[in-house]
């Protein structure tokens, strides 16, 4: 077991690696800024009040002028969660497609493999960006917080890290039924980052319009990280909800994909 | 019990058939040759044979595994090797890690003996192969977990004359072991070097199932003469063998089926400038002994 996984991971290596790097990166620029922004006097209340109703609901943007409200709203509610999410979506809706337009697919499901081995090995291999950038930010934010002399509490971040694993899943997911079903893989991927976006503005149009229920199936309702980093609030229910999507997308694509011809 | 067994095997993509009511069987331990044009339907067949793709109608079974019944079928893949037609790898790997990750998944027991035998670059990432090392590394996955039933899609495809020498008469070995083969072509000689059996599809129907001893004397050759001077018609015509003449300025081109001693000693007549033998292209063969094109 987990052949297929060890050897799609290893291909994923250097790319989690390299998104790791450009996470830190940015992170580290978010964390330098925060000190000269606090500093410059800028009145956030005044800034905040006349930003459109949308804009403040989506990023969570009510708690800014704090060096948690901060990271919030700009490293995690923006980069992890719009970004991030629509990576993983992105390279879940590769993960099937590519093989079969390239007719690589031939040579795995010749050998004594199932397709639905296949399919979730394929998916697990997703998991070494998600792992490899959800073990290494944490620290860098952590070490850059107190390097600009402000603080944070750890566990909080550290929260925020875990509770993004389930939400990132569930990007995956999407990605990855969209990937059974379509035949080329430039599709499937497109497919996999609108279907992540789509589902965030939904989400964010919902909550500030009155239509509360249209984003319930959207993942980023199930993830908010201003509520871990700024009040403490950690949703596990939500991501229990994350993972039992996550579930029932495989068990979809998993259903789908057994039946399906390959050409 | 056959290695193979199709019965009334049909694969319709909408309006279109790509194989009809096929049925055949390949016993085992023989060489069996799957010849059409391209197009006919060969690689379908083999999809469907594999399981990658669901009959419309009919069924196959693969080593005594229904091909509709995907637990069955993938125990089955145990003792089942597979070259697919122009192989596809992931170009960034190496030849040495593509087999390294197929023999996780289904073994490799024989993969030195093959690798003594063909000899890609192993430490050499995929993409920067040639289309003839492509080819002999899907050859050494295909053979390398010793299975008991091998099925490539044209697989001397992309080889040199000297490379397609060496996998016919590895083929003749691997059969000799007990190994059985299914191999698809579109060439006749190839077929007939290699196989002891040989069916016949042409747009999705199969007109031919037979030993290749019997094809072998229907076949026929191609010759393409050029001579100094010209060529008579009754030269040739009186010749066992000879027939669909066609004649032209200093040469001649006809189909010969007889011994090859007869040929050379007609030939001897001539001063031949330039002189061709080969395989009449299939639909010629079609046309001369499975009767008039069946359909437009």
């Amino acid at each position: 077991m987990f052949e297929i996984t060890r050897h799609e991971g290893r291909a994923r290596l250097r790319g989690a690696v390299l998104l790791t790097v450009g996470f830190l990166f940015i992170a580290g620029l978010y964390v330098a800024l925060f000190p000269s922004i606090e500093q410059s006097g800028v009145d956030f209340t005044q800034y905040l009040d006349s930003l459109p109703e949308g804009f403040r609901a989506a990023f969570d943007v009510g708690r800014i002028n704090t060096i948690e409200g901060f990271l919030a709203v700009e490293l995690y509610q923006f980069i992890w969660t719009l970004l991030f999410g629509v990576y993983v979506a992105y390279s879940a809706g590769g993960l099937v497609a590519e093989d079969v337009e390239t007719g690589r697919i031939a040579l795995v499901l010749a050998t004594p493999v199932s397709r639905t081995r296949y399919l979730l090995e394929k998916f697990a291999a997703l998991l070494v960006p998600v792992v490899v950038a959800n073990a290494i930010v944490p620290v860098g934010v952590v070490a850059g917080v107190a390097l600009v002399g402000e603080s944070i509490s750890t566990v909080d971040v550290v929260g925020v890290h875990l509770l993004s694993v389930p939400y990132l899943l569930a990007c995956g997911a999407i990605g990855l039924l969209i990937s059974v079903w379509a035949d080329r893989a430039s599709i499937a991927q497109r497919g996999g980052i609108v279907a992540v976006f789509l589902l965030f503005l939904v989400e964010t149009v919902a909550s500030a319009a009155d239509y509360d229920w249209l984003g319930v199936l959207s993942p980023t309702r199930y993830y908010s990280p201003a509520d871990v980093l700024v009040d403490g609030t950690y949703d596990v229910a939500g991501a229990l909800f994350l993972l039992a999507g996550t579930v029932l997308l495989l068990v979809a694509s998993a259903a789908y994909f057994e039946r399906r011809d390959i050409p | 019990m056959s290695a193979i067994s199709v019965e009334g095997l049909t694969k319709a993509y909408g309006d279109v058939v790509a194989t009809d009511a096929l049925t055949f069987d390949v016993e085992e331990g023989e060489v069996f040759g799957y010849l059409g044009p391209n197009g006919a339907g060969k690689t379908t067949t083999i999809r469907l044979l594999l399981g990658f793709q669901s009959p419309s109608a009919g069924r196959a079974r693969v080593l005594g595994a229904d091909v509709s019944d995907p637990a069955a079928l993938r125990d089955a893949k145990r003792r089942l090797g597979y070259l697919p037609g122009d192989p596809a790898f992931d170009g960034s790997i190496t030849g040495a890690e593509f087999l390294d990750y197929q023999g996780a998944l289904k073994g490799e027991s024989r993969r030195e003996e093959l690798l003594d035998l063909f000899r890609p670059p192993l430490d050499r990432k995929i993409r920067e192969y040639s289309t003839g090392n492509r080819q002999m590394l899907g050859i050494v996955q295909a053979f390398m977990h010793d299975p008991d039933l091998v099925v490539m899609d044209e697989p001397t495809s992309g080889l040199d004359p000297v490379k397609q020498a060496r996998f016919h008469e590895f083929v003749r070995d691997e059969s000799d072991r007990g190994v059985t083969v299914f191999l698809s072509s579109h060439a006749l000689g190839e077929v007939q070097r290699v196989c002891d059996r040989v069916g016949i599809i042409r747009d999705g129907r199969l007109v031919a199932l037979e030993a290749v001893a019997d094809l072998r004397g229907r076949g026929g050759k191609r010759v393409d003469l050029h001579v100094d001077g010209d060529v008579e018609r009754d030269a040739l015509t009186g010749v066992d063998g000879v027939s669909d003449v066609s004649l032209f300025d200093g040469g001649a081109q006809f189909t010969y089926t007889g011994e090859y001693d007869a040929l050379l000693d007609l030939l001897a007549a001539y001063d031949v400038a330039d002189l061709t033998i080969e395989d009449p292209p299939l639909e010629d063969v079609f046309l001369r002994f499975y009767g008039e094109r069946e359909e437009p």
